[in-house]
């Protein structure tokens, strides 16, 4: 509750975003509001009101449970591939940051590779290795994020690593294991929480351009950037097949990041940022 | 403040999308003539460029050998250089090509008489022999469309302009065969002293000569002085670009960079609707969608034929018909649909049988439960109808997850491998002219091309004989509704809906002519008769 008061009201406004379109989803699936997502059950492309709140696709699919099912599936996929890249970005961050040496300079060499390659263009080339589909999207998104996230761990463990605690513990004849779990892995919680919901949003943001490219989730399954590229084709005539969707993707990356800053805010003020 | 002005937008749109909904397209070109969609102005000058688009370029799978081309998209561009003896009109009747006339003095026995004053872009007299030996050359070659051709036992060449064929036994879709680019006349003296390469290079009697070609990119062809029609072609260049999006084709059609387009959305017409100066018409073609179930998928989950009837009873052909093809395409069997004599898809043994009994196959077979995995091409309208496929079945229990492919990868996956590994395939055949053409295909040892994936079934190849040999008649139709049920039975590819053609174009650049039907996927057909009105 601390936390809370202490945050900005911009902050706030993020969280509860992120909050109501994860209770609207969560809800909307587990009872089932508006029926089968994949069920033809109206004409081709009714426009929103009366029985379809949201209208229906070119399938008769009615859009408001296979909205429900596309943030589900957007955030579900996001959220896990940035939990991977945590994980991985983590490890990697801090070898390179706190052993350095050999080790680091492959490290840092190996994620500037990765961050040469265009986004959309590396996450194409996944897609096109793994094939189609939520494997392709997951590790298209993990590939993407890991470089930055990785990046700023190191910094951060380099900067941790030498503080005089963590020297202490060396001379004390600390082994890494516990280095690592008393000294590093607590000082860097607060980066690495805050480059996650960064990389949350980025996440989101491939996963709707690899799904709009036809590379994402495979049909019938929906996910936002896959309703947006099913709806471009009829902006014009059936423009809530996109709006909708579109929507609702720029008030979960909105969120997210302003969610993010004010984590950042929070986890590390100016201070202390720019010991790092 | 912000929540009220996203509840705005939200109303706006709904408003918005009301105004905007079910729009009627009034852009469909309108041809008093019957059997055409539009018929080129004649009164029009000739000359200009002709800009078009197309979905694929399938020219490097097989290369330029007509004889070996095997898709439609092949042979709808080859069909501008190369011509065959007889061609189809409206209403799939055989008309005059470059033979001018025949006689069928017995049900054996056909005598071409070819058409005078014909050459080929190099400017040499196509000859009786350019015909003996282009029959010779495909019934000797790798091509598939030698198995359509049919009993063919002996050509002759009665004189420079006449050629006899003869046919070991009565054989209905001859000159239907014929009428395809693959049976198109080649300049075999060329060919012989090797002075073309007929792989690399295309050599016809056509209306026009190919000037550049950059694979998947981009085709140049031009207007051929000498061509036999007087006054054709009236285009002197076309430009044909490919384009794989169909955003893509529909931007360049509303902004006029192309003056025709081919189109895969069903809902083209409406998408077009309001665009000044733009037509889309609708093709109604004999091309059928179908489903193939691989009798070698891994793990045998489609070997035991109740389980390929549980999936073909199972199939609801006017759910995919109306939601897939917004009402475009018809229920068919394997006698496409609109066709004369092609069986009633209501009469098939699995349109008879319920999904109870379907549900009863699967048990029996041990099959409940079942999932698989469908591979589908990734253009329109092919997702839309994989996806009615995948409801259809999940009322029998059955799981269907579906793989989107581009066409090339897709080709890969299901004819790369003998014995295949895919588990099911969605893919589509030209119908052609003649209701039992077609049914060739379901013969693996004739047709090649599926024995990866499917087993020969005798009783099958019985009723695709009797279909093909049967003249024209009550008889015929007997023995067409018996091929049809026999396909049915064996639902190793399961006929589902017919495929219609949408055409764009720019109705104030472009009076083009369009038949109505078409069997062999060829939109250009008329290509000749086109009439630039700007250019």
């Amino acid at each position: 509750m601390t936390g809370w008061r202490k945050a900005d009201w911009l902050t706030r406004s993020g969280l509860v975003c992120l909050a109501v379109l994860v209770l609207v989803t969560v809800v909307g699936t587990v009872f089932g509001i508006g029926g089968d997502p994949d069920a033809m059950v109206g004409p081709r492309l009714a426009p929103p009101g009366g029985e379809f709140l949201l209208g229906t696709d070119e399938l008769g699919r009615s859009m408001l449970p296979r909205l429900f099912e596309g943030i589900g599936t957007t955030l579900l996929l996001s959220t896990v591939a940035v939990l991977v890249t945590a994980v991985l970005a983590t490890l990697l961050g801090v070898a390179a940051g706190y052993y350095g040496g050999w080790l680091g300079e492959v490290v840092l060499r190996l994620v500037e590779v990765l961050y040469s390659f265009p986004t959309i263009v590396l996450a194409i080339l996944v897609a096109a290795v793994v094939g189609p589909g939520q494997t392709a999207t997951m590790c298209s998104i993990v590939l993407i994020t890991i470089p930055l996230m990785t990046r700023v761990v190191r910094a951060a463990a380099v900067t941790v690593s030498e503080r005089d605690y963590v020297t202490s513990a060396v001379i004390s004849g600390a082994g890494w294991p516990r280095i690592l779990v008393r000294h590093l892995l607590p000082n860097l919680s607060g980066t690495i929480a805050v480059q996650g919901t960064y990389a949350l949003s980025v996440g989101i943001l491939v996963e709707g351009g690899l799904s709009f490219l036809g590379f994402g989730v495979q049909p019938p399954q929906s996910s936002l950037g896959a309703l947006i590229q099913q709806g471009s084709t009829y902006l014009l005539t059936a423009p809530w097949l996109v709006i909708v969707p579109g929507i609702v993707l720029i008030v979960a990356v909105l969120a997210i990041n302003v969610f993010g800053d004010g984590l950042r805010d929070g986890l590390e003020p100016r201070e202390a940022r720019s010991l790092v | 403040m912000r929540i009220p002005r996203i509840l705005c937008a939200v109303a706006a749109t709904a408003v918005l999308s009301s105004c905007s909904a079910a729009p009627v397209s009034d852009n469909a070109p309108t041809s008093e003539v019957p059997g055409y969609l539009a018929v080129a102005d004649e009164a029009v000058t000739s000359g200009g460029t002709l800009d078009l688009q197309m979905t694929v370029d399938n020219g490097a799978a097989t290369g330029l050998d007509p004889q070996l081309a095997d898709v439609a998209t092949s042979w709808q561009l080859m069909s501008l250089v190369y011509e065959t003896l007889v061609t189809v009109g409206p209403d799939f009747s055989i008309e005059p090509g470059l033979a001018e006339s025949w006689d069928n003095p017995s049900p054996t026995e056909y005598v071409f008489h070819l058409r005078k004053g014909v050459t080929f872009s190099n400017g040499r007299a196509m000859t009786a022999d350019d015909v003996v030996g282009s029959f010779e050359r495909l019934l000797a070659g790798q091509g598939v469309w030698k198995t359509q051709i049919g009993p063919v036992e002996k050509v002759s060449k009665v004189d420079d302009r006449t050629v006899s064929v003869t046919l070991s036994s009565p054989y209905q879709p001859f000159l239907a065969s014929l009428a395809n680019v693959p049976a198109a006349v080649l300049p075999i003296k060329e060919i012989e002293d090797g002075s073309v390469d007929i792989t690399r290079e295309m050599l016809g009697t056509g209306p026009f000569v190919v000037k550049s070609h950059r694979q998947d990119v981009s085709w140049q062809f031009t207007r051929r002085d000498g061509y036999w029609a007087q006054g054709k072609p009236s285009a002197d260049t076309v430009n044909i670009a490919i384009a794989g999006q169909e955003q893509a084709r529909m931007a360049a059609l509303q902004n006029g960079s192309a003056d025709l387009v081919m189109l895969g959305n069903v809902d083209a017409p409406e998408l077009l609707n309001g665009v000044r100066g733009t037509a889309v018409g609708t093709q109604a073609t004999t091309d059928f969608y179908y489903l193939m179930l691989n009798s070698n998928a891994p793990g045998g989950k489609f070997d035991d034929p109740r389980v390929r009837q549980a999936i073909n009873i199972a199939m609801d052909r006017r759910a995919i018909a109306d939601s897939a093809l917004g009402g475009l395409g018809k229920p068919t069997g394997v006698t496409p649909a609109g066709l004369p004599g092609s069986c009633d898809p209501a009469q098939v043994p699995s349109a008879k049988a319920g999904l109870d009994r379907a549900r009863q196959l699967l048990r029996e077979a041990g099959a409940e439960n079942l999932t698989f995995e469908l591979a589908a091409y990734s253009t329109a309208p092919a997702p839309a109808v994989a996806q009615v496929i995948q409801q259809n079945l999940q009322r029998i229990g059955i799981t269907v997850n579906i793989e989107q492919l581009d066409e090339g990868s897709w080709s890969g996956k299901v004819y790369g491998e003998v014995p295949a590994t895919f588990d099911a395939a969605l893919s589509w055949f030209a119908g052609y002219a003649d209701a039992a053409m077609v049914g060739k295909w379901w013969n693996p040892e004739q047709a090649g091309f599926n024995v990866g994936f499917m087993e020969p079934n005798a009783e099958l190849n019985t009723a695709i004989d009797k279909a093909i040999a049967t003249p024209a008649g009550p008889e015929r139709d007997t023995a067409l509704q018996q091929l049809c049920d026999a396909v049915d039975t064996d639902a190793q590819m399961i006929p589902l809906v017919t495929r219609p053609a949408l055409i764009g174009y720019r109705s104030d650049a472009l009076s083009p002519t369009l038949y109505a039907t078409e069997g062999y996927g060829n939109v250009l057909r008329g290509i000749a008769d086109f009439r630039l009105l700007t250019k």
